[in-house]
């Protein structure tokens, strides 16, 4: 175990984050969990029986976007909560957030003006009563050429609410989708060594990594990563606090690091309290 | 239940042979695949069409729109009527004339006297120091108010039993209180809270600038030292914590004291 894996095991804590030496003919598999079961500390040995927890981690195999520096392939194996990236897909729930989402960026400008606004007198344009036509009042009938429009559009907010429990619900269901369809990978760091978009998208296209999202849990976008990718097309980067549910199931693959896995635990946990904004402040009981 | 088809068919034969209706394809597959923008739809029986009516016979609400035959409630824009209409009869809102007013710039102070204050000293529920006063927050989670309302006023009652010195802050203060506090070496300095602002204190929030009195009274009240008010030269002086924004908003709420105004020229 390298040093800056062991960091990354301090940092993950509660994540198992592990190292198996990967053989040649194990490589093409899926993260090999047996393995990892084998490595795992078995707690008592006198007992035959083992209770299991009822949701079972996720273990995804860990990507690199720079390619690693050892010319023996190992695999790092990450655990994630099975709460939160193993959730049962409900589409319904996806449709509820992207519609708020889609709904919040309506412009809602659209303007017309009604009888009342449009310009000119409010002369009887024609005597009541005598010219064998049409009795009219002024010149901005809805009914008339040049006048208002009856009942046209006016400038409203589009934008619906949905409950911040269902928008998390929403969150956990895309992140689960994206795992389930081999769409999510996850890398140590997103950073790239230089600004250079030629390279980075050579190494995107070996990587088979084009139409793709990455998003970071760092306080910015890699400046590397930002700077090589903002002309690429079908790439985006974004920080994790930004990312909608919409976005989720927008792009087809989602590459997230390290630091953003852990704000996803943590703001999706089933204890959490809001992801967005301020932390909830609850009063103290007591004041010393 | 859908019954699988034999995979082998090309498409041109899929697209010209005529399954019985017991075969065909269902309309909707149990998954349908990747989860993208373009498959995802609210759950089964979540939404309702609207109803729309006068949109002639066939719709089944043509003709009178479901509202019955010609009167009152045929009618548009009779809906329930509202509050206080008494069936076109004079309402009692307009058979007495109105009295009295309503001062609409009134404040409720929360009173709080030295001895409770003492009380709840000695029995541990409230400390202070000069870096960390007395405010609001801390009456209100002791227990020694049992609101803020608009603020805290300290009055004097019980002087003669307050043994320790204090250092609060609150909205107000009385001079008997004041006299008592700094007799025994405590301080008192009055802030200005406008709700927000109080809100803020009560909940330990100090993200938000505070606000600073706008009103006159205000500002003449939190600019005298007499009153111990924290704009008061003095007082940002004797204050151990002192933001910088006060300093200003001290000197140029205090200008008016010596802008003199030519008078008119006959």
């Amino acid at each position: 175990m390298s040093f800056g894996l062991k960091r990354a095991f301090h940092l993950l804590s509660q994540r198992c984050l592990s190292t198996v030496a990967a053989e040649p003919t194990a490589h093409n598999l899926p993260p090999s969990v047996t393995k990892l079961a084998n490595q795992l500390p078995s707690t008592s040995s006198s007992l035959s029986v083992q209770a299991q927890p009822l949701a079972r981690p996720v273990y995804l195999t860990v990507s690199h976007l720079v390619p690693p520096e050892s010319s023996k392939p190992q695999d790092e194996v990450v655990e994630l909560d099975s709460f939160i990236f193993s959730h049962p897909v409900r589409r319904d729930i996806l449709h509820l957030c992207v519609v708020q989402h889609l709904d919040s960026l309506r412009q809602g400008t659209a303007s017309t003006k009604t009888r009342g606004e449009v310009r000119g007198s409010g002369r009887k344009i024609r005597p009541q009563k005598g010219t064998g036509k049409a009795r009219l009042g002024d010149g901005q009938s809805p009914m008339l050429r040049g006048g208002g429009i009856a009942f046209g559009p006016k400038p409203r907010d589009f934008s619906t609410e949905l409950p911040r429990k269902v928008i998390m619900m929403g969150l956990r269901v895309a992140l689960s989708a994206r795992i389930k369809e081999h769409g999510l990978g996850i890398v140590r760091s997103l950073a790239w060594p230089t600004a250079k978009t030629k390279t980075l998208a050579g190494r995107l296209d070996e990587l088979g990594w084009r139409k793709t999202l990455f998003v970071t849990g760092e306080e910015s976008v890699p400046e590397g990563l930002r700077r090589a990718s903002s002309n690429l097309y079908k790439v985006e980067t974004k920080q994790v606090c930004e990312v909608t549910v919409y976005d989720l199931v927008k792009w087809p693959r989602v590459v997230l690091d390290v630091p953003a896995v852990e704000w996803f635990e943590r703001t999706l946990a089933k204890d959490s309290k809001s992801p967005w904004g301020r932390a909830a402040r609850s009063l103290p009981s007591s004041v010393s | 239940m859908p019954r699988e088809l034999p995979i082998t068919l090309k498409a041109s034969e899929r697209l010209f042979c005529s399954l019985p209706a017991t075969m065909a394809l269902p309309r909707f597959r149990a998954n349908p695949g990747r989860v993208h923008l373009f498959n995802l739809s609210p759950a089964q029986n979540s939404q309702h069409a609207q109803k729309r009516v006068g949109r002639g016979q066939g719709s089944g609400r043509g003709g009178t729109s479901g509202r019955g035959h010609k009167g009152q409630k045929a009618r548009a824009g009779n809906g329930k009527p509202k509050p206080g209409f008494e069936g076109g009869q004079t309402p009692i809102t307009k058979l007495f004339p109105k009295r009295g007013f309503v001062n609409a710039n009134t404040k409720t102070y929360a009173p709080v006297n030295l001895d409770r204050i003492q009380h709840w000293i000695d029995q541990g529920r409230l400390t202070s120091s000069p870096e960390k006063p007395i405010t609001a927050r801390e009456l209100l989670l002791s227990g020694c108010v049992h609101q803020v309302h608009d603020g805290i006023k300290l009055l004097g009652d019980g002087a003669e039993q307050l043994k320790t010195p204090i250092h609060i802050t609150p909205s107000r203060a009385s001079k008997t209180a004041i006299r008592a506090v700094e007799k025994l070496g405590g301080t008192v300095f009055c802030k200005y809270y406008n709700p927000l602002a109080l809100r803020d204190c009560v909940h330990d929030r100090t993200d938000r600038i505070q606000a600073a009195p706008t009103k006159r009274n205000d500002i003449v009240w939190y600019t005298e030292w007499r009153n111990r008010g924290y704009l008061s030269p003095q007082a940002l002086a004797k204050m151990p914590i002192v933001e910088e924004r006060w300093k200003t908003l001290s000197e140029q709420l205090r200008l008016y004291k010596n802008q003199e105004f030519d008078k008119p020229r006959k």
